[in-house]
This record gives structure tokens, C-alpha cells and sequence, in this order.
């Protein structure tokens, strides 16, 4: 009945230059069992879709998939499932699905069976452009793990991060860069002869800020992803640095250099009202917001060592509370999405630098990472995820964990790579 | 007609799975964000006659001036005396161990130590501009004690 006619060709490139390859290192060690039929439609493009698709889930750590040359591109339907067969195989979960390409739009349908219940538990339809097949193929994951898992899929969120490229003449070229979770559909945002730090998204996902150097002076910027038109917070005569939205997007935390040393401000983006926040003679920077808005952490040197603190924005004049107390530092917090733990840099008494975890309701620390200089650690939305930047041997590149510890490493074919920042759900 | 053909099958798509609960059935569209790139240029900035060019180092962690520290700067007192008119820019840098933003600020913290020894000993601070480059801009590019120690530093310039 349905007339599939393919009249547009995609464009897939073999390797694309500067984009992050995905490394898949580690899984963890009760994944659910997922067997994938390849998606029906044209071969390059299923081939391509379901690699994206078994990808992002095994990135996840939490899925065991059937090795898709096990099974043949058949056409399932419904009412041929024989549901013993694939309970024979060990399988928790089935998933089929086709591919439609029209002129301007690609469908992409997927059902999803569970085996013991022996029935379906989803059908759904995701559509784009033709050439978004990588995104629906993101869309397409993060539903079979929203079913399969319960929790909400960050395939199809982004990434920002710095890239340093340095040139054969020793001018290193900086680069903030917006790419795909898995590091693919790599973009430039900006292109600077001088340092780019400390990216963070807007919570709508359209908006980054950052800070540059390009003046001389490290400034904030705010600038408009769709557009490039981008603006310098706030026109003081000073260093401003780490910038951190709050969850509404009305404010932003940042750190002034106006009183001789680094304190903390918020300001209202509406009017441009700055609130000093901290007035400390030690130094207190690194501001993140609570995932509801109402308190921020801070790294702050006032005992004599950098520790993270934790300020209450709805008490007036609230003094701020300590949360770290392992080590002689603890820097750069932000918290889990559920507010039940913070993630940050932490020293260990052999002078390395790994990312910790601590619950809120615990009284130590985990270290989660092993490398040496292990840092600017950014979550996931679903708080499953934890991105960070690596140093091995000379190179620096993105690593990452999920909670249930799994891991996986984004290498770059070129530059050092630092610094991510992941983005809220965009879908 | 298409259309109407696609509504209709979609409504009964929707009775059939109402009908069983705890079936999920979902439409939607992939956005599209588009993405402009941008390309800066930094200003060169205004070369002086005289430079001091002097350069202090410090301990890891630390912002207090050394000994040897102090013996340079008496040096840049004495220029500045000579050339009241003189500018100076005291750039403050960090090794790369630790976060950058805590870096950039340990940074600050060693060009205001400067600061404040040369206004107390008589440098007028509008005279003086005090900014940090965090671990952004090392000397030495090793991850050794030796290369540390040449970053952890204050250019006077």
C-alpha cells in the first residue's frame, strides 16, 4: 500500500575531521537485553540509523544488545512475534521498526515489545528532515530507553566544549565548540586567537555563555547559537568569569573581580541588576545553581583551601554552609538533578585530580574516575551521565560514566578537548 | 486527502491503544536548531617605550611574595620611580593543577600581592593594571614540578 520512494540521497561522510570518536570502554554488569531488528528502508540509510540507535544505548552501559548480524532485516509484524522464541535467546526486550524517506521529511516508526509480558509496550513515530537522520536516530533511542529504563534519554542533547588547536607556528587557535551528545554534527560557535573558558547553556538550549579572553581581560559573553549575534555581560572595567543561568533562565550567577578579589554576584538579566552574593577576603568563585533555583554551590578558599560551600538564595544574609570536608581541594560542584548529591573536582592526598560524588545523606566522598588530572565534570540532565575532561599522556580529551558504571571516551582526531558542558533535555 | 487519509488512520490508532493502557504511543518532530559560527580577533595591545619585563614567581597554592620575589620587584619600584608616568600591566598565572576558574582567580590573587607591594611602596595604583590569565597561557607546556614552577607566576609588563 505504502509507495516508498526514495528521491533524496544522504550524504554520509566515512570520517569527518575534528569530530570526537566515541570509544565505548566499559558496561555495567546487569543490562537489560535488547534485541534490535534492523529498521526497514533503504540499506545505507537503516545502516546508518541503527548503528546511531545501538550506539547511543550501549553508551548508556545499561543495555545488552543482540549482534544485529544475528538477525535478519525481516519485517515484523505484530501478530507474527512468537515471543518464546526471543525468551529462548535471553532477550528482555524486542524493537522493530521502519524507515520512510519522502521528498522533504523522513519518518522513522518504532515498536517496542517486551518479551516477558509478551506484549507491546510502545509505538511511536519520530519525524525530520532528510538529512536529520543522525537526530531521529537520537529521538529513536531516547524513547526505547525511555520505556526500557523509566528515566529520561539524553542521546539527542548537546554538547558545548573548548577545543585548543595548536598550529605548527605555536599560535593556538581556541574553539568553543556545540556537537551531538555523542560527539558527532560537530559545529563552531566561536573562533579565537585567545582563551575560551567555562561554557554553560541556556536552559532552553538556545543561548550559551562563556568566558573570553579576546579583549585582554576574561569577559562573559552571551551569545545566540541560531544567530551568532553575541553581547558582553555587563560593561565594568573588570574581569568577569564563571558564568552559571539559573534554571528559569533569568538570571545569571557570575564572578566579578571589582573588589580586588573574586566574589560572586547574580545578575538579573531582565535589568541588569547585579547582587553581590559573597564578600569574603578568601576567594569564592565557581557558582552553579540548585536544579529548583534556590540555592547555589561555590568554591570558596576561606578556611585556607578550596572547599565547596553551599548558599540559600531565599534566606536574606544566609550564611553559607560547607559540603566538602575530604582533602585540601574541592572545586567546581554542580548538583545531581535530584538534588540528592553533588559532583565535583577533588584532590587525593597523592596530589591527583579525580571527580567525586557525594551524597548528601553520606558522610565521605566516592572518587568515580582514575586518570591524573581528571576535571570541569558537567551531569546530565537525567543525572545518569557525568562528562569530564581527561588528560592521557599529552593529549586532553572527553571521558565519561554513567552512575551505574559504565564508561566511554569521546578521543578528538585533533586538538585538546576540554571543558564540556552538557545541555538540559532539548526535546 | 492524504492528509485526511493520515488523520483518520491516526484516530483509530488512538482508540485501538487506549484501549490498552500501558501501551505508549508517542508523535514527534525533530527541531531544528540552526547554528551560526563566529570568528574574533583580539587587539594588539599598545606597545610602551619602557618595560619592565620582570617576572615573579611563586609557591603552588600560595600568593604571598617570596624573598626573591621582593628583590625583583624593588627593581620595577625604582623604574616606576624614574618613569612616573609609566603604565604597568601585572598579568597573574597559575600552574594547570586544579580548576581553571579557581586558577584564574589564584591568579588575581598574585597580581594584587604585587599590587600591593608596589603601592606600598609609594607606585600609585591607577598606574597599575591588575589581571589574571588563570592556567590559560603557560611558559612551559610539561606536566612536571619544573614546568609548574615557570607557570606559577606574575608578568610585569
Amino acid at each position: 500500500m505504502k509507495k516508498i520512494t526514495i528521491l533524496t540521497l544522504i550524504f554520509l561522510p566515512l570520517a569527518c575531521p575534528g569530530e570526537l570518536f566515541l570509544e565505548i570502554t566499559k558496561g555495567s554488569e546487569d543490562p537489560f537485553k535488547v534485541a534490535i531488528i534492523s529498521f526497514e528502508g533503504s540499506a545505507s540509510v537503516s545502516k546508518k540509523l541503527n548503528e546511531v540507535i545501538r550506539n547511543d544505548l550501549n553508551r548508556t552501559g545499561e543495555f545488552d544488545l543482540l549482534d544485529a548480524s544475528l538477525l535478519l532485516p525481516l519485517i515484523v509484524e505484530e501478530n507474527e512475534i512468537n515471543y518464546g522464541d526471543w525468551n529462548l535467546l535471553g532477550m528482555d526486550y524486542l524493537v522493530t521498526g521502519n524507515i520512510i524517506n519522502m521528498k522533504n521529511s523522513t519518518d522513522v516508526n518504532y515498536e517496542i515489545y517486551d518479551i516477558q509480558k509478551k506484549k507491546k509496550i510502545r509505538s511511536s513515530k519520530v519525524f525530520g528532515l532528510p538529512n536529520q537522520l543522525r537526530q531521529l536516530a537520537h529521538y529513536t533511542s531516547d524513547g526505547i530507553y525511555e520505556s526500557i529504563s523509566g528515566i529520561k534519554g539524553i542521546a539527542s542533547t548537546k554538547l558545548l566544549y573548548v577545543i585548543d588547536v595548536h598550529s605548527k607556528n605555536l599560535n593556538t587557535r581556541y574553539r568553543l565548540m556545540l556537537a551531538d551528545s555523542d560527539g558527532a554534527n560537530e559545529q563552531t560557535l566561536l573562533s579565537s586567537s585567545e582563551p575560551i573558558i567555562s561554557p554553560s547553556w541556556s536552559p532552553d538550549g538556545k543561548k550559551v555563555a562563556y568566558v573570553s579572553f579576546e579583549t585582554g581581560l576574561a569577559k562573559v559573553y552571551i551569545q545566540n547559537i541560531a544567530t551568532g549575534k553575541r553581547d558582553s555581560v555587563l560593561s565594568k572595567n573588570t574581569q568577569i568569569s564563571s558564568p552559571s543561568w539559573s534554571p528559569d533562565g533569568k538570571y545569571l550567577s557570575l564572578t566579578l573581580y571589582q573588589d580586588g578579589n573574586a566574589e560572586i554576584y547574580i545578575l538579573r538579566l531582565r535589568d541588569q541588576t547585579l547582587t553581590r552574593m559573597t564578600n569574603q577576603f578568601a576567594i569564592d568563585t565557581e557558582s552553579t545553581w540548585s536544579p529548583k533555583g534556590n540555592k547555589i554551590l561555590f568554591t570558596s578558599g576561606r578556611s585556607g583551601s578550596p572547599q565547596i560551600y553551599e548558599l540559600d538564595l531565599r534566606r536574606l544574609n544566609a550564611r553559607a554552609k560547607r559540603l566538602s570536608f575530604e582533602g585540601s581541594y574541592n572545586a567546581k560542584a554542580s548538583y545531581l538533578p535530584n538534588e540528592e548529591g553533588i559532583i565535583f573536582v577533588h584532590r587525593s592526598n597523592d596530589g591527583l585530580f579525580h571527580i567525586a560524588l557525594k551524597y548528601k545523606k553520606e558522610n565521605f566522598l566516592r572518587i568515580l574516575t582514575e586518570a591524573k588530572m581528571d576535571e570541569s565534570p558537567s551531569v546530565a540532565p537525567n543525572g545518569n551521565m557525568v562528562i569530564y575532561g581527561i588528560t592521557e599522556g599529552d593529549q586532553s580529551m572527553l571521558a565519561g560514566f554513567s552512575l551505574s558504571g559504565a564508561s566511554f571516551k569521546l578521543p578528538a582526531s585533533q586538538g585538546e578537548v576540554r571543558e564540556p558542558a552538557w545541555s538540559n533535555f532539548l526535546r | 486527502m492524504k492528509n485526511s487519509l493520515n488523520i483518520a488512520f491516526a484516530s483509530t490508532a488512538l482508540i485501538i491503544f487506549t484501549a490498552c493502557s500501558s501501551l505508549q504511543v508517542t508523535e514527534e518532530s525533530i527541531s531544528n536548531q540552526s547554528v551560526a559560527g563566529v570568528t574574533v580577533s583580539s587587539k594588539s595591545s599598545v606597545a610602551q617605550a619602557v618595560l619592565a619585563n620582570a617576572v615573579v614567581y611563586f609557591e603552588y597554592d600560595k600568593f604571598t611574595l617570596t624573598s626573591q620575589s621582593i628583590q625583583a620587584l624593588k627593581g620595577v619600584v625604582t623604574l616606576m620611580q624614574k618613569n612616573p608616568k609609566l603604565t604597568l600591566s601585572l598579568e597573574g598565572h597559575a600552574d594547570e593543577r586544579g580548576t581553571r576558574e579557581y586558577n584564574l582567580a589564584l591568579g588575581q590573587r598574585r597580581s594584587e600581592s604585587v599590587a600591593s607591594y608596589l603601592v606600598s611602596n609609594g607606585i600609585n595604583r591607577s598606574q597599575l593594571s591588575v589581571k589574571s590569565f588563570g592556567e590559560e597561557r603557560p611558559l612551559s607546556l610539561g606536566s612536571n614540578d619544573s614546568a609548574w614552577s615557570k607557570n606559577r607566576r606574575v608578568e610585569i609588563k
